[in-house]
């Protein structure tokens, strides 16, 4: 079935099946999955950044063989049934661009306007691509991994040392059994 | 008793007398809707009774800013309240609370009536005009386009009332209504024009008096959910209680001249004629106290109607049957 | 076109152009439920284009989460929805869980049940309140509002906290409210009375459903500006991602507690709850509705509990597995989940909320043309939305 949606590669985990396609191929496969699959309902569009480094948080397992790209993340799924795909898509850092999906799930309008102004990735064939959280005239795109948290630079997060350092209140109870 | 001496103890009572009632009127709104709601405030405040809820609601209003947007029509922002409240106070002159006790009886007291009701219109659309304000301008145009729907349906209504009593002097008709309308067995029974076939002009009445008022479930001009607070949404302050209370007032003066011309006004059947000069008052102010509650009872039940819907309720059902109505009573006063 | 037309035709029709007004609804109104702004162009009272702006509760919770601990990130997902913070905190540890192996022992998993269904039944008693005062009556606010503070007493005696619980853990639930470190060795459980207590309340939930059915759906006025208003058609509704009762009133028979359940909802009977033609009226009585199949599952919940732990054994430094996780839930307001982008490590690499009222929220702009700025109100206020759940 994966193949015949076009994929590329696909990997089935916790029961969905995530489905890798070529970018020049977003729509078409959309569209057959929503034609032929069942998968009418639109649940929601997002995108993932690979980076080798990052301002926050803890990167990936394996920088070295890391390969930098986002991927657009799109989950349909059909409302008979539990059935549900991911499709991802990779797009490349420096060329972030990739097919709007608005003529085929109108529903599809404000989450790609959110992923657009959140990792700068620009959909092709979008009605209205403007901001949509974030006020008119914000530099950046926040959910990239070198966008740093700001409120972090000023001042540590003291819960990272309540994890490793001291026992924290909750670990406790959690390992009161032990 | 000099000309001057008079009009002043006139204007005094009237002042008193409205303002008194309105206050009424807004505690027994408190309480009502209290009641209603299960709302603990004017149940406990103060004590007892939940006397200081008015009392608190009051003060509070009184300490606001009196605030003027800048970009306001600054006059007739300011003098809007006053029209409206000046409306409402101007009815009671014609509202007879007994055989004598009436300030001015004019001989066109039912069309002076509405001809000062309505005025309260003229207020809000000032107010709506000159706040500066979409909400408002939506608001005070709403009110507008109620006030001509609404008016025809309220002057039909009247002059029903007027072709069964032959007289448009309020004392007059509440006279009339005293009369006896037959006897049996050696007593004569009078009846309100309400029981004497004017059960439809009353409801016509009613409807559209609180369509006038601006009252659920007519209050599109206010319709606090679309419009903010449409007219007033700008008013703070002693120019907001003014408003207040000019509704509270209209809402008794809409009911004085209810009870006046369909329920017999000051009169009752099985009162002697001679004690009315004194019990008079009391029983029309009991009547009064009947409609305002049958208003406050409506405003905590239904939701808001569309604009719309009010207009069509009005040009299809209501003048219609307003116009039926008039044949009606005139067909009622040849016949009986 | 022009040319055929004749003379004064053309000047007839430019004599009644009226300009078109621009209203700026919100982001401080009494209907937007918090700081949505709706920019409508007007003409009259009658809407020709809306613009949804949105934004300006966005919190950043997606970065937050990056640079939080799993456990750290349940106090913030309670704050998305947090007219139902208990619904929203669900999906997220049942999808830590599921990425670690580790399963909740079965009476943690019926006290997420109850306290799920409590503040489904929370959340839709808001609506029944703030939908009737949104159109004007003021008393169903009252009603709904006291019922729905006996239930948020319950939520907080079990978890301490109304809005935001922050009960859930991986593996469990919290011991109980109020218990800390110098009182493990003691076993705490649910309140006492809490039974008792929760069968009282559903009783007056159902009474209450009963009184709003008097008060107000059969109310000819509430019949007058909600029926056949906002009709969402079914496959409008998909294309859109509309999901829970504003899905379900316009007759698509879709519920995650019976498709995919991730709490024992096999194990209680209860129907969900599909009305046919999708106006405002029939998302009301589908909520209506569903208030009482809750209270139903509810009641079965507290007869069906079985004893045992609260809280399976968990790491003391929890290390989430490499993997991608999408776990949904049947919020009150419809789906909601979560999707884990785990690297190995004690935060998520990325974290993707599906928030149901952003995806319920973005048919506003189709649904709005046309309509009047009365049905404007009646129609935002019939999807029930949250502006945290829209904004996260």
């Amino acid at each position: 079935m994966a193949s015949r949606l076009g994929a590329v590669r696909w990997v089935a985990e916790f029961g969905t099946p995530r489905i890798y396609v070529d970018r020049d191929r977003w729509v078409e496969t959309l569209r057959r999955a929503r034609d032929e699959e069942g998968l009418r309902f639109f649940s929601w569009l997002s995108a993932i950044d690979w980076a080798k480094e990052s301002a926050v948080g803890e990167g990936v397992a394996d920088p070295d063989s890391l390969e930098e790209r986002f991927e657009v993340v799109c989950r349909l799924s059909s409302v008979e049934s539990a059935d549900a795909m991911h499709f991802l898509a990779v797009v490349p850092k420096d060329d972030p661009v990739i097919d709007s999906i608005v003529p085929l799930f109108a529903g599809a309008a404000w989450h790609e306007r959110e992923a657009h102004e959140m990792f700068g990735i620009d959909f092709r064939g979008h009605p209205y691509l403007a901001k949509l959280y974030l006020p008119d005239g914000f530099e950046g795109h926040p959910l990239r991994k070198d966008f740093p948290l700001l409120s972090r630079e000023v001042k540590p997060w003291p819960g990272t040392v309540d994890v490793e350092d001291k026992p924290s209140l909750e670990n406790v109870e959690a390992g009161g059994e032990r | 008793m000099s000309f001057w001496a008079t009009l002043g103890l006139q204007v005094v009572a009237v002042l008193a007398v409205m303002l008194g009632l309105a206050l009424v009127t807004i505690y027994a709104e408190l309480k009502i809707s209290a009641h209603m709601q299960s709302r603990i405030g004017p149940y406990y405040a103060g004590g007892r009774w939940g006397w200081a809820q008015p009392l608190a609601d009051g003060l509070k209003f009184l300490q606001k800013e009196d605030l003027v947007p800048r970009l306001a029509d600054s006059t007739v922002y300011r003098l809007a309240p006053y029209v409206v409240i000046v409306a409402a106070l101007a009815v009671w002159v014609v509202i007879p609370f007994g055989p004598s006790l009436v300030v001015r009886d004019l001989d066109l007291g039912a069309f002076y009536v509405l001809a000062v009701s309505s005025l309260s219109t003229l207020g809000v659309l000032m107010a709506g005009w000159a706040s500066a304000n979409k909400y408002s301008l939506i608001g005070g145009l709403r009110a507008a386009a109620q006030l001509i729907a609404y008016e025809l349906p309220l002057l039909l209504a009247v002059l029903a009332v007027v072709v069964q009593a032959g007289t448009m002097s309020l004392s007059e008709i509440v006279a009339v209504q005293a009369e006896p309308w037959f006897v049996v067995a050696g007593v004569p029974i009078s009846a309100p024009f309400i029981v004497k076939g004017q059960i439809i002009g009353f409801t016509i009445f009613m409807i559209a008096a609180i369509a006038e008022l601006s009252r659920i479930p007519f209050d599109m001009p206010i319709a606090e959910s679309e419009l903010t607070m449409g007219y007033l949404t700008e008013y703070s302050g002693i120019r907001f209680t003014m408003f207040f209370l000019g509704e509270y007032a209209s809402m008794v003066a809409m009911s004085a001249i209810a009870a006046t011309l369909y329920l017999g006004g000051y009169a009752l059947p099985g009162v002697p004629a001679a004690t009315l000069n004194v019990v008079g008052p009391f029983v029309l102010l009991g009547k009064v106290a009947l409609l305002v509650f049958l208003m406050i009872w409506f405003r905590w039940t239904w939701p808001r109607l569309r604009e719309d819907q009010l207009q069509a309720m009005a040009w299809r059902w209501l003048i219609p049957l307003g116009l039926l109505n008039i044949v009606l009573a005139g067909i009622f006063k040849v016949v009986l | 076109m022009t040319g055929l037309m004749h003379r004064s035709e053309v000047a007839v029709s430019v004599e009644l152009q009226t300009p078109d007004m621009t209203l700026n609804i919100g982001p401080q109104h009494p209907s937007t439920h918090g700081v949505l702004r709706l920019v409508a162009k007007v003409d009259g009272e009658r809407i020709e284009e809306v613009e949804p702006v949105i934004g300006y509760m966005h919190r950043g919770y997606e970065k937050l989460a990056e640079v939080r601990t799993y456990a750290q990130i349940t106090a913030l997902v309670n704050r998305i929805d947090w007219v139902a913070g208990f619904a929203s905190e669900v999906p997220f540890i049942v999808a830590v869980e599921r990425l670690t192996g580790i399963e909740a022992p079965p009476r943690a998993q019926w006290i997420r049940l109850i306290l799920t269904e409590m503040a489904r039944i929370a959340s839709h008693l808001v609506f029944m309140s703030s939908y009737p005062l949104e159109l004007g009556a003021t008393t169903p606010l009252m009603w709904a509002l006291r019922e729905r503070e006996r239930v948020l007493d319950l939520i907080e005696s079990v978890t301490g906290g109304r809005f935001h619980p922050n009960f859930n853990r991986v593996g469990g639930v919290k011991p109980a409210a109020g218990g800390g470190s110098k009182t493990k060795k003691i076993s705490m459980d649910l309140p006492a009375g809490f039974f008792a207590q929760t069968k009282t309340a559903m009783e007056k939930v159902l009474h209450v459903c009963d009184e709003l059915d008097e008060l107000v759906t059969g109310n000819e006025f509430i019949k007058a500006r909600t029926v056949g208003i906002g009709v969402i058609p079914p496959d409008k509704a998909i294309e859109y991602g509309l999901s829970g009762p504003n899905l379900r009133a316009s007759g698509v028979d879709f519920d995650l507690r019976k498709v995919e359940p991730i709490l024992p909802y096999d194990e209680v009977d209860f129907d969900v709850v599909v009305t046919t033609s999708g106006d405002c009226y029939d998302r009301y009585v589908c909520r209506l509705e569903e208030i009482r199949q809750s209270a139903r599952i509810v009641l079965q919940a507290i007869d069906k509990i079985p004893s045992g732990p609260l809280q399976a054994k968990v790491p003391r430094v929890l290390k989430v597995p490499e993997g991608q996780v999408y776990v949904r839930h049947e919020n009150p307001k419809g789906e909601f989940g979560y999707y884990i982008v785990s690297e190995g490590g004690r935060m998520p690499y990325r974290l993707k909320i599906r928030s149901t009222s952003f995806s319920n929220l973005s048919i506003l702009p189709w649904l709005l043309e046309g309509q009047l700025v009365p049905d404007l109100v009646a129609i935002m206020g019939s999807l029930d939305f949250v502006l945290g759940d829209v904004d996260r």
